[in-house]
C-alpha cells in the first residue's frame, strides 16, 4: 500500500511574475502547508565583483548601477564613498546634498514599485496603477536630471556630475506637496481592507532572534522590534544635520513590514523637503574640480561603507590595489533576505508563500550580483 | 572599543589593530568568544569577505554589534579548507557557499556547503586570480598605454 501521508515536491520559478527577477524555489508540501523550502539563486549572475578587476576605478562606476537597479543611487553612493575615503577626496556641501536628495527620492520610487507589485501579488491590481503613476513622476524628474530612467551613472568621485537646475527643483517641490495626500490614498485603500488585513497579519513572522541570526537589515528588521537604521547610527553624509524619525515596529509580520514602508514614505519626503531647502540657497560647488579620476592611483588600503538602501544595509569593500581595484565585495539587503525565507515559510500555506516572500521586498539582481 | 586585555587574556596570539583583530588559528574560538562571552555582544555577522592572495585566501568577518552600534573585522588567512561558523550565525551559510564556489574554499562543518552561484559542473573558481582569462573581449582593457 502506498504512503497516503507522503509529502509532495514542487517547484516554484525560476520564470515566476512574483519572483521579481529570477529565482527558483524547491517546496516539499503536505497537502497545502510548507514543509520546507529551498531558494536557489543564481540565474541572474554577472560577474559584477569579478569585473572591478579589469577595470579603472572610473571605468567600474557605470557598472554598479546595475546591482539594484531599483536603487542606482545608492550602489554608486556606497562606491563612491569608499573611492573618496581611501584617494581622501573632499566632497562640496552642496553636492552631498543633492545626493541626498536623489537617494530619498530613489528610496521614495523603491517603496511605490515594492507597494505596487506586493498588492498585485496579493490580487489587488489597482493599486500598482497608482503606484506606478507616482512613480513616474520620479522617473521624469531623474531623467530629466541625469538623462537616464534607471541606471544613473550620475555620481562621481569628489560630487555629481550636473548641478541642479532651478526648474527640476520647482519640479520636486510641486512633487512632495502631492505627494502625502497620494500616500494617503494608498493607505485609504489598503490599510484597513479586511482582505489585505488578514492576508498579512501574523503571516511570516520573523522573530527578532531569527532576524539578528540571519544578519537581516533595514525596513526587514525595523518591522522585527530593532530600531536600527544606519542614516541614524553611523550617519554619512548630510544625515546628522537632517531631521526624520525611524519608525520600528514589534510584531515582525508581512503587515507590519507594510507599514514600516508606508512610514518610510512619509519620512523620505521631509528629508527631500530639508534638501531642497538647503540647495535652493547654496551657491557652493557640486563637484570638486580639483579631482582627476581617470588617473586615480590609490596605494594598498581597504575600505567598508555602510549605506542604508531601501532593502537594508548595503555595503561595498574595495580593496585598492594601484590603478585597479584588487578586489570589490558587495553586501546587499536582499541577499541575506533570501536566505531567511525558508524559516518564514515552515508550516505556512501555499496560498501565503507570495505574500510572505512579496514583504521582504527581495530584488533578484542585487542578490546574485 | 572591545576588551583588548581580556582578549589577550584567552587567546594570547592574536593582534589588535583599530577595528582589526588578525588571527592565525582558532577563528571559531575567537568568534564565538566574540559572540558570547565578551561585554561587546556582537550579535550579528553583517558579512564574510574574502580576498585572494595568491598564496593563501584572506577572510574578514565583518561582524556588528547593534547594542554598541560598532563593526569589528576578524581576519584570517586560510588555504583550502576553514571552520564553518554556521552554528553561530545562520546567515554564515549563503556567504560559505559563495566563497566555496568563487574562491574553492571548503568549509568544514558545513554540511549543505554548494555552489551557489555557478553550475555544479563549472570548471575553476571565478574569483581567484589564478582563473584563466584567455577571453578575446577583455584584451582591450589590458592596453597599459592608457
Amino acid at each position: 500500500m502506498t504512503n497516503l501521508f507522503k509529502t509532495m515536491e514542487i517547484n516554484v520559478g525560476p520564470q515566476h511574475p512574483s519572483t521579481h527577477g529570477v529565482l527558483r524555489l524547491i517546496l516539499e508540501l503536505d497537502g497545502e502547508i510548507i514543509k520546507s523550502c529551498k531558494p536557489v539563486v543564481g540565474y541572474l549572475h554577472r560577474g559584477i565583483e569579478k569585473m572591478a578587476e579589469n577595470r579603472s576605478y572610473l571605468q567600474y562606476l557605470p557598472i554598479v548601477d546595475r546591482i539594484d537597479y531599483l536603487g542606482g543611487f545608492f550602489n554608486s553612493y556606497a562606491y563612491c564613498d569608499c573611492i573618496e575615503h581611501l584617494a581622501e577626496i573632499d566632497v562640496p556641501d552642496k553636492a552631498k546634498y543633492i545626493r541626498v536628495l536623489c537617494m530619498e527620492l530613489n528610496r521614495i520610487a523603491s517603496h511605490l514599485l515594492w507597494l505596487g507589485t506586493f498588492m498585485l501579488d496579493l490580487g489587488a491590481s489597482s493599486p500598482l496603477f497608482y503606484c506606478f503613476r507616482d512613480r513616474e513622476r520620479i522617473l521624469h524628474i531623474f531623467e530629466a536630471l541625469t538623462g537616464q530612467r534607471m541606471m544613473y551613472n550620475y555620481f562621481t568621485f569628489g560630487g555629481v556630475r550636473f548641478d541642479i537646475p532651478s526648474d527640476i527643483i520647482d519640479k520636486i517641490s510641486v512633487f512632495i506637496e502631492d505627494m502625502p495626500e497620494c500616500i494617503n490614498d494608498y493607505e485609504n485603500i489598503i490599510t484597513d481592507n479586511p482582505i489585505f488585513v488578514s492576508r498579512c497579519k501574523s503571516k511570516g513572522i520573523l522573530t527578532k532572534k531569527n532576524a539578528l541570526q540571519y544578519s537581516i537589515t533595514g525596513p526587514n528588521l525595523r518591522a522585527s522590534g530593532v530600531n536600527l537604521d544606519f542614516r541614524k547610527s553611523n550617519p554619512y553624509l548630510v544625515y546628522d544635520r537632517l531631521n526624520f524619525d525611524v519608525s520600528s515596529d514589534i510584531s515582525g509580520d508581512a503587515f507590519s513590514r507594510y507599514k514600516v514602508r508606508i512610514f518610510e514614505l512619509h519620512s523620505s519626503l521631509k528629508i527631500v523637503e530639508q534638501c531642497i531647502s538647503f540647495i535652493k540657497n547654496s551657491s557652493d560647488e557640486f563637484l570638486n574640480k580639483s579631482v582627476k579620476p581617470v588617473m586615480l592611483n590609490i596605494d594598498n588600503a581597504e575600505y567598508t561603507s555602510s549605506v542604508e538602501s531601501p532593502r537594508g544595509l548595503m555595503s561595498c569593500t574595495v580593496m585598492a590595489g594601484g590603478k585597479n581595484p584588487y578586489r570589490v565585495k558587495w553586501r546587499t539587503g536582499s541577499y541575506y533576505a533570501v536566505q531567511v525565507l525558508p524559516e518564514l515559510l515552515i508550516n505556512a500555506e501555499l496560498a501565503d508563500l507570495m505574500a510572505i516572500f512579496g514583504s521582504l521586498d527581495v530584488i533578484l539582481p542585487e542578490v546574485d550580483k | 572599543m572591545i576588551n583588548t586585555d581580556l582578549l589577550k587574556e584567552y587567546f594570547p596570539d592574536v593582534l589588535v589593530y583599530d577595528y582589526y583583530i588578525f588571527v592565525e588559528k582558532n577563528i571559531v574560538d575567537v568568534i564565538s568568544f566574540l559572540k558570547t562571552k565578551n561585554y561587546v555582544d556582537f550579535d550579528v555577522l553583517s558579512q564574510i569577505i574574502a580576498a585572494d592572495c595568491t598564496d593563501f585566501v584572506q577572510l574578514t568577518y565583518r561582524l556588528y554589534s547593534t547594542e554598541n552600534n560598532e563593526f569589528l573585522n576578524v581576519v584570517t588567512k586560510v588555504k583550502d579548507e576553514a571552520a564553518s561558523v554556521t552554528h553561530l550565525y545562520k546567515s554564515a551559510h549563503f556567504d560559505e557557499c559563495e566563497i566555496h564556489d568563487l574562491f574553492g574554499i571548503n568549509f568544514v562543518g558545513n554540511e549543505k556547503l554548494e555552489r551557489l552561484y555557478m553550475p555544479e559542473d563549472w570548471d575553476g573558481h571565478p574569483l581567484l586570480k589564478s582563473y584563466d582569462q584567455t577571453d578575446e573581449r577583455l584584451e582591450w582593457n589590458n592596453d597599459q598605454s592608457l
